[in-house]
């Protein structure tokens, strides 16, 4: 079964607190900024996911792709958003016509050679 | 943007026109005898095959991985020489013009000066698609250059080390400037239907044919008739607030298995083996001007050159060899004329 948001997040904080004490629900909640009390609600799935903002600073802690947990959470980033609203008609048959394909050939349509500092 | 297909570069600019889109490719060839006589063009021998640095990121030093861009196996016994060509326009009868600076070791193969993004006219620093087929090496004189050459980056014989004094960069530096949007619709205005001779699109060639990696430079070889054409349009036409980049980092083709699980290409033929089997060389034509040669990279000694005055031997095949089957080519390439020779 797959697992939910603060299902994924439980897990993967444990995993690392296995090796790594600071990543006990308390710290965790203190390092993102919010109560541990509230944190541990999310983990067990009785309180809706938290903000963009949070979640991406629990993504960071994590190691985690801030927009897989974001759509774990039911979320799409405001960046991709604000891609969608400038041309929504064009951006929705995109994602529309590439929802069958596999990843490669995803992958071949919008991989870009990356520039970077030289 | 800059996309990878098929060990292609083709750098995109959607945001500028439709069809503003080139393709640069990075072909194979043999290493012509360094000797001091000037050589025909040597043929290609298909791509070099070309990878994201990023695929391989834990297997590559930090700093490739920091420039970005894409990397490619070299053996020492080979050559390169650069391919470049626009997206034909039916309609306009014409390929989207692009300006292309090219550098090795972030020195500029035309000019020889050190890297620095933008083009500039005095002295033209960049060379244009589709008057320049292709670049083989550094413009050391006017019509003549010296041919692009693999050497281990640090032993001194790279461009970038004779002129710099240092082996930090190595590699291919490529820059790429689409002209502006008014200028090409008013140089190239559409044509009637019934004025569009039936011509294809130029097609591509086939190609035939957590360790450090060890890195390779771009060093001067023999001398080869090449003229590098001055920019027939002006500096003015260039949309310079538009442009893509790539960082082609070299590897020895030694390492190149261990660092991708891939096999490099195999050995190239010697020139004395390539003229010994009666295979053609090429020579092109083309009467429009061409540039002066860069006083920097005239100063350049050859691989070998450098190598007698160290009493170094870094080539162990460079016998003198006399082409006898050279084909013309002449600028308006024929559909598929590219240099390319079966094996």
């Amino acid at each position: 079964m797959t697992k939910t948001f603060g299902e994924y997040v439980r897990s993967r904080r444990e995993e690392l607190r296995l090796t790594d004490p600071s990543y006990s629900v308390r710290q965790v909640a203190y390092r993102i900024g919010v109560q541990p009390a509230y944190l541990s609600s999310v983990e067990r799935g009785l309180q809706s996911p938290p903000s963009e903002e949070k979640i991406r600073l629990l993504a960071r802690e994590l190691n985690e792709d801030p927009d897989v947990l974001l759509a774990m959470a039911g979320k799409v980033s405001a960046d991709l958003l604000e891609v969608i609203r400038t041309r929504p008609k064009l951006f929705a048959r995109l994602i529309r016509e590439l929802k069958h394909q596999p990843d490669r050939t995803i992958d071949h349509v919008t991989r870009q050679v990356r520039d970077g500092d030289w | 943007m800059i996309f990878l297909e098929h060990d292609r570069l083709i750098f995109s600019f959607p945001e500028v026109h439709e069809n503003a889109t080139c393709h640069i490719e990075l072909m194979r060839t043999l290493r012509i005898p360094d000797d001091g006589k000037d050589y025909p063009l040597p043929p290609g021998l298909g791509r070099f095959p070309l990878r994201y640095v990023d695929d391989f990121a834990h297997r590559l030093p930090e700093s490739w991985l920091t420039r970005g861009g894409v990397m490619f196996p070299m053996y020492q016994s080979e050559a390169l020489w650069i391919r470049l060509y626009g997206t034909f326009i039916s309609t306009r009868e014409t390929y989207y013009p692009f300006a292309v600076k090219i550098a090795t070791g972030k020195i500029n193969a035309v000019t020889g000066e050190a890297w620095a993004d933008g083009i500039s006219e005095a002295p033209q620093d960049y060379v244009v698609i589709p008057k320049q087929p292709w670049l083989d090496g550094y413009t050391v004189e006017k019509g003549f250059i010296r041919q692009f050459v693999a050497m281990p980056l640090g032993s001194g014989y790279s461009a970038e080390e004779q002129i710099t004094g240092e082996a930090e960069h190595g590699g291919i530096q490529i820059i790429a400037y689409p002209m502006k949007r008014e200028v090409f619709e008013e140089r190239f205005p559409e044509v009637k239907d019934s004025d569009i001779r039936v011509r294809s699109k130029m097609k591509s060639p086939k190609a035939m044919g957590t360790e450090r990696a060890p890195a390779m430079g771009l060093a001067p070889g023999g001398r080869m008739k090449q003229e590098i054409y001055i920019d027939p349009y002006g500096i003015d036409d260039w949309d310079t607030g538009k442009f893509s980049r790539c960082f082609i980092a070299i590897a020895n083709s030694l390492v190149w298995r261990s660092i991708t699980g891939e096999n490099p290409p195999t050995m190239p033929p010697t020139a004395e083996e390539y003229t010994r089997m009666d295979l053609p060389w090429f020579d092109y034509y083309d009467d429009a001007p061409a540039l002066n040669g860069a006083d920097t990279l005239k100063g350049l000694k050859s691989v070998a050159e450098l190598g007698a005055e160290n009493g170094d031997a870094p080539l162990p095949e460079n016998q003198s060899v006399t082409p006898g089957n050279i084909i013309a080519i002449r600028k308006d390439l024929k559909e598929n004329q590219v240099r390319e020779e079966k094996w």
